[in-house]
């Protein structure tokens, strides 16, 4: 989801000559929670409640504003602008479009939404996140790393030790999962019930000790839990870039198959 | 004659004209962190009124936020040390709401020996 989808485009404005006492009384009649402080068509800063309580009434508002707003590209995804927002610790952003002043957003609306993705059960966001992500860099042309991560047997755990085992399983493999991943490269999600989906930008070496780590059994319990997982290496694939990142989920996930059918010595 | 009927309004004027000075600044401004006037409005009444001739400087302090100087100050001792000496001073009077104007005079006292022929 791009922050273009979601961004507050009604802008209420202020110029910094003004006092914090006018502010304040504007944002109360606007019933607004910030006011964009803009001199000469060109925005300087951002007066918040929390600027007023800290600044005498008297102060003009070039006085009591918080810096200048970071500004986000109206393309990126609500996840990163969310991760640009905690990186320069801002409550708002202005949302540009092609060097033109589209909207506005605010960190607590990002939160708002991103917390619609995340899966209740694993705290990972889920399959729309991963597949905004992967999206993304077919678009920008720029190879990845994609793992679909099966469990094995899942089924069977749910039906010999029952469903709330099984959320177990699932909350102890997610959390080996985000401990795993870098967030400089990867980027991870509970693709389906026991499924799980890693994007990842990291060198080869970096790759193989994933999938050995995912693959090796894990005791949780008095069960060992292991999974299956399908690779797929934009890296080495000539034609990564003519498939869509749903023709690259369903790779993974058929390889991840195969690589149960190997560990198992079956066929289905 | 009954008071009831006697009624007036009256309003007493004094005026008291002098010189405006030009420029009407100080030497210097220091603005205290909650003062009803920031830098900023201070560093702008500054500028409209003695265009280049003050330099706010921003500081890290608990109870000040900035120090306006008159540029000449500047340009006879060096800005650590004169900053040194205001804040020095300052912050024994100062609370967070103040703004402190000051006059500051630098005399200098020059005494040379030379070599005689």
């Amino acid at each position: 989801m791009k922050v273009s989808d979601m961004m507050l485009t009604m802008l209420h404005t202020i110029t910094s000559d003004k006092s914090v006492a006018h502010a304040s009384e504007r944002m109360r009649e606007q019933r607004v929670s910030s006011l964009l402080v803009m001199d000469h068509g060109e925005v300087i800063g951002m007066l918040t409640p929390r600027d007023i309580f800290a600044s005498h009434p008297n102060r003009i508002v070039a006085d009591a504003m918080s810096p200048g707003p970071i500004c986000i590209s109206s393309d990126q995804t609500v996840w990163d602008a969310g991760r640009l927002m905690e990186e320069h610790g801002v409550e708002q952003a202005l949302i540009m479009a092609e060097d033109e002043l589209a909207g506005w957003i605010t960190r607590e609306n990002i939160m708002i939404k991103l917390a619609e993705f995340r899966d209740p059960l694993t705290g990972l966001f889920r399959a729309p996140y991963i597949q905004t992500i992967g999206e993304r860099l077919l678009y920008e042309k720029k190879p990845f790393h994609l793992l679909f991560i099966d469990l094995n047997n899942f089924g069977q755990i749910n039906k010999l030790y029952g469903h709330p085992f099984g959320d177990d399983v699932i909350r102890e493999y997610s959390s080996l999962l985000a401990t795993m991943m870098d967030e400089r490269y990867d980027h991870v999600s509970r693709y389906a019930g026991d499924e799980f989906v890693v994007i990842s930008t990291a060198d080869d070496d970096r790759i193989l000790s994933y999938i050995d780590q995912m693959e090796t059994p894990i005791g949780i319990r008095h069960m060992q839990v292991s999974a299956a997982v399908g690779h797929v290496n934009g890296y080495l694939d000539p034609n990564f870039f003519t498939y869509s990142f749903r023709e690259l989920i369903e790779k993974a996930s058929l390889l991840s198959t195969s690589t149960k059918q190997r560990i198992a010595g079956t066929v289905l | 004659m009954n008071d009831k009927n006697v009624y007036s309004r009256k309003a007493t004027l004094s005026l008291k004209i002098s010189e405006f000075e030009v420029p009407p600044m100080q030497d210097l401004l220091i603005v205290g962190k909650k003062a009803p006037i920031g830098p900023e409005a201070v560093r702008r009444m500054a500028e409209a009124l003695s265009p280049e001739q003050f330099t706010l400087i921003r500081i890290d302090h608990p109870k000040i936020e900035a120090v306006l100087l008159r540029n000449s100050l500047l340009q006879m001792l060096d800005e650590k040390l004169l900053m040194g000496i205001i804040m020095e001073e300052a912050e024994r009077m100062i609370s967070d709401s103040m703004v402190l104007r000051s006059e500051l005079k630098i005399a200098v006292t020059v005494q040379r020996e030379v070599e005689l022929s």
